[in-house]
């Protein structure tokens, strides 16, 4: 099994962006590209090719959803393992979309990004299990 | 018998009229009597004559009193002498009646007894008829000497008066006899005395009314067997004094005033036999013969007692009336009087018995100024409809100042003309003050309730509603209407706190109150025209004196304003909270990154600072969680994701999870027993109440304690879930508030024990969100259970 290692990160708040990008790189050894916007990621997630995606629901302009709905054509999202962060109790589409949209895990916020690399490292194993 | 000698005829009215006068005697077919023998003797013996007779004669014969010499007891009329006798006034004589053509042919002539002469005296009754004869018959021709004939005019007028005294001496027995039957019947004791005073007679009725039989009382002196010696000691000293001369204490009492002819009519209490009073009115007669020559007195009594048993009664009934009871005579002529007057009379006139004229004025001139003519009017109308008089007004009292009575009387025309009342008359000051009290009251309860900011709602005892305030008219937008309390709801739109549900008929306040409930704040809402009202209603049953529910009343208090300023805090909170997790997060993420050595090592000099800076940027991320899952509980937008779970791992899991925070306080967490359960929860809420009340007591216990987590089935479905620790336990004082929010053993206590105080408030939300029920047992300084209870299922059963 091909360990996880490119990570597709969008958040628009910088200091959650940096911390979450330094916890991720330094604690889980993972390559990651942190954009500030979805059109960011939408422009580099073709050329990143990333192994997963970990993505804010809440955005400004383009929400999370929106922005899956855009990547679809774009990258094999059943291949891609796409994990979303809500600070919402409800759920941000329907669970058949979300499955299409390849969501594999929604994480509620408040989220501890010093734990965040574990979580996904373990999210990864049960996807390639 | 034919004659050539016609009889004479008398003229039939006079001889109807003469036979009246006959019957009158009743002497017709009596037996013989000595008295008139003697005389037909005399007449005999002084005519020289061997027959002599008394005869009357009726409508068709003469009858014989008395006969001498002669046996026949009558003859028929048409042969009889003496119907020519009674023709004439004086003596009849016939000195041959062979040789007297009127009589020569008469068979008493030429048969026996063979008459040659008569001679007959009328008898002449004092009216003037001629009712018989006293006669003298001989066999042979002879004539009267004139001596003769006046001496038989003289016995036929003694006969006559033997005829008169006859007749009285019957009429006298017939009296008599009426008189005794009426004095034995008199209703009144009779007493008869001689002129002295000594009893001659009593009546039945006097022996039965002073106890003693007639022998006791004849010939004893009245006064003295009677009468009490104090009476009429008394008695003859007030009619010496009137009279100016001595009245002895004796009979005299009784009869002195009859000398100067006044009638003596006088109540007196005489004496029984047996020692006790017999109360009699009183009435004497002088006994006068013809010749006004004092012949006694005729005493009477008349028995009082009914009388006076009436009376008595009349005064114990009329002592019981509040008031005065009174009957009033109102005469055509405009004069008045009370034949009767309770002695409440004193009470409510303040006028006393002597001071009462037989008038009005007395009672009149109490009536107070303002309201006589007033009183007299209603009077007047009473009497001329005949309809029963009722006024209320005001008595100038002597004793009580200015007081009010009720006046109730019902007037009766009587034959004269004048109309008698029968009435009551009552002080009702009281009453009257009570009334005024109670208008005042209710004056000022209606000014309170209207000007009250609450809305009050009341209804009877058969759910009629009876009032809505000024309040509850302007929230309702609508006034009390004749609505069942089925469709109060409805029409009052009245609605649960959400403002959506509309309350049941059980659910209304006031229809909880009036089944007895004692409600108080409910919260609810009442809807009109789109605007929500937030109330919280208090309702009561309402009871009368006698402890019948009497109906219900509902106070609603708006507290719309405080919930909007509850919702403005909570947005608030939840915004804030919401604004400062994502820059805490950062913070605490960067001091996480540093402190765990990710970004190289710390110089040692940081070291500490950096640490207490973490510490204390997780316990503000942990304050904020806290205070977002409270506002998500109360708003109702937690989500809970509930699913069956076996109750071992779940507290195996929460076990492991705060070992390492137990470990950071020396202390260790043990799990004793669990049952083979799984629990129908969301896990993660589950480990989130675990975790708060395992960390509690780490945190409350002594260094090198340890922490014992157990479960245990307290039913076959419920299972209960402790968690005990050996710390101080709960202090009474912090029982009653220990799941409030931001609740601690003491407010100094959080910053030391390290914690937000919302914990205990949260897990108790969570738990009952999960059809669970959180509490604790604990002795204050012999530490503290907490458990909580959910409903559970062997593992391998499916839930029910």
């Amino acid at each position: 099994m091909r360990s996880l290692q490119r990570i597709l990160h969008v958040e628009d708040v910088p200091s959650i962006q940096v911390v979450t990008r330094i916890a991720l790189e330094k604690l889980g050894g993972f390559t990651v590209l942190s954009c500030a916007s979805a059109h960011a990621a939408l422009e580099q997630a073709q050329t990143f090719q990333p192994d997963l995606i970990l993505l804010d629901v809440m955005l400004p302009q383009m929400s999370g959803i929106e922005l899956l709905r855009r990547l679809a054509p774009l990258i094999d999202l059943q291949r891609t393992v796409v994990v979303l962060l809500t600070g919402q109790p409800d759920d941000p589409a329907s669970p058949d979309e979300l499955q299409r949209l390849g969501v594999r895990k929604l994480l509620h916020k408040p989220f501890d990004p010093l734990q965040l690399a574990a979580q996904l490292n373990e999210i990864w194993i049960t996807e390639h299990e | 018998m034919e004659s050539s000698n016609p009889t004479p005829a008398p003229a039939p009215h006079r001889e109807l009229s003469r036979l009246a006068a006959l019957l009158r005697y009743e002497i017709l077919d009596t037996p013989d009597e000595a008295a008139f023998d003697d005389i037909a003797h005399l007449a005999a013996h002084i005519c020289q004559t061997p027959s002599a007779l008394i005869s009357l004669v009726d409508d068709h014969r003469q009858w014989f009193k008395s006969r001498v010499g002669l046996d026949v007891s009558e003859t028929a009329r048409g042969v009889s002498f003496c119907t020519h006798t009674i023709e004439g006034q004086d003596v009849f004589e016939v000195r041959d009646a062979r040789l007297d053509q009127r009589f020569s042919d008469n068979p008493l002539v030429t048969g026996e007894p063979h008459i040659r002469f008569y001679a007959g005296a009328p008898l002449t009754s004092p009216d003037g008829f001629n009712l018989g004869t006293v006669c003298v018959i001989d066999a042979k021709p002879r004539s009267l000497s004139e001596e003769q004939r006046t001496a038989l005019a003289r016995l036929s007028r003694q006969v006559m008066r033997l005829f008169e005294e006859r007749l009285h001496a019957h009429r006298y027995a017939e009296q008599a006899a009426m008189q005794q039957a009426l004095l034995n019947s008199a209703a009144s004791a009779m007493l008869v005395t001689n002129a002295d005073g000594y009893i001659t007679g009593v009546n039945p009725t006097a022996e039965r009314l002073f106890g003693y039989s007639e022998q006791l009382l004849i010939g004893q002196p009245l006064t003295q067997t009677l009468f009490p010696i104090d009476a009429l000691v008394r008695r003859a000293s007030i009619l010496s004094d009137e009279r100016g001369e001595t009245v002895e204490p004796g009979f005299a009492v009784l009869t002195a005033p009859l000398a100067e002819g006044q009638r003596e009519m006088r109540e007196w209490r005489l004496l029984h036999r047996n020692g006790s009073t017999v109360p009699v009115l009183l009435n004497v007669s002088a006994i006068h013969d013809e010749h006004e020559v004092l012949r006694g007195y005729i005493v009477s009594a008349y028995d009082l007692a009914h009388q006076e048993h009436l009376q008595l009664r009349l005064q114990q009934i009329a002592a019981q009336v509040p008031g005065l009871l009174f009957q009033f005579c109102w005469r055509p002529d405009g004069n008045s009087s009370f034949p009767y007057l309770s002695e409440g009379l004193e009470d409510v006139y303040g006028l006393s018995a002597a001071e009462m004229a037989p008038s009005i004025a007395p009672i009149y001139s109490r009536v107070h100024p303002e309201d006589r003519e007033h009183v007299l009017a209603s009077i007047r109308h009473a009497a001329s409809t005949l309809t029963p008089w009722q006024f209320e007004h005001r008595i100038d009292h002597p004793r009580k100042g200015v007081i009010w009575v009720e006046a109730r009387a019902t007037p009766m025309r009587q034959p004269d003309g004048s109309v008698l009342w029968h009435g009551l008359v009552t002080d009702v000051t009281e009453r009257k003050a009570e009334q005024l009290e109670l208008d005042k009251q209710q004056e000022m309860n209606r000014r309170l309730l209207e000007a009250l900011s609450e809305a009050v709602v009341a209804c009877d005892a058969e759910g009629n509603l009876t009032l809505f305030n000024n309040t509850a008219r302007i929230w309702h937008n609508l006034d009390v209407h004749d609505v069942g309390p089925e469709h109060w709801a409805e029409y009052y739109r009245l609605f649960h706190a959400d403002g959506e549900t509309p309350l049941s008929m059980d659910e209304v306040p006031l229809m909880r109150a009036l089944r007895g409930e004692r409600i108080r704040n409910q919260e609810m809402t009442i809807v009109v025209n789109g605007t929500v009202r937030h109330v919280l209603a208090n309702a009561d049953p309402m009871f009368a004196s006698n402890g019948q529910q009497s109906g219900a009343v509902v106070v609603l208090h708006d507290i719309t304003e405080r919930k909007q300023i509850e919702i403005m805090q909570r947005d608030f909170v939840s915004t804030v909270s919401h604004e400062l997790r994502t820059p805490l997060t950062s913070i605490t993420a960067s001091l996480g990154l540093i402190c765990g050595r990710v970004m190289g090592e710390v110089p040692e000099y940081l070291r500490e600072l950096l640490e207490i800076a973490h510490q204390n940027s997780k316990r503000l991320s942990a304050l904020i969680d806290d205070l977002l899952d409270i506002d998500k509980l109360y708003a109702g937008k937690m989500r809970f994701d509930m699913q069956a779970h076996p109750l071992q791992p779940l507290l195996e899991d929460a076990l492991r999870n705060n070992q390492g925070y137990a470990d950071s306080y020396s202390v260790s967490i043990e799990m004793d027993q669990c049952p083979a359960v799984a629990v129908h929860v969301d896990a993660m809420r589950l480990e989130q109440v675990l975790s708060n009340l395992l960390s509690n007591a780490a945190k409350y216990s002594p260094a090198g304690e340890t922490v014992a987590l157990s479960a245990r089935l307290v039913e076959p479905q419920r299972v209960r879930v402790s968690v005990s620790d050996k710390g101080p336990g709960i202090a009474d004082a912090f029982r009653e508030r220990i799941f409030g929010k931001f609740a601690q053993a003491d407010s100094s206590d959080t910053r030391q024990q390290g914690g937000t105080g919302l914990g205990l408030a949260i897990s108790k939300q969570l738990m009952e969100h999960m059809d669970g029920e959180i509490g604790f047992d604990s002795t204050p300084g012999a530490g503290a259970c907490f458990w909580f209870e959910l409903p559970c299922h062997a593992l391998g059963e499916a839930a029910t």
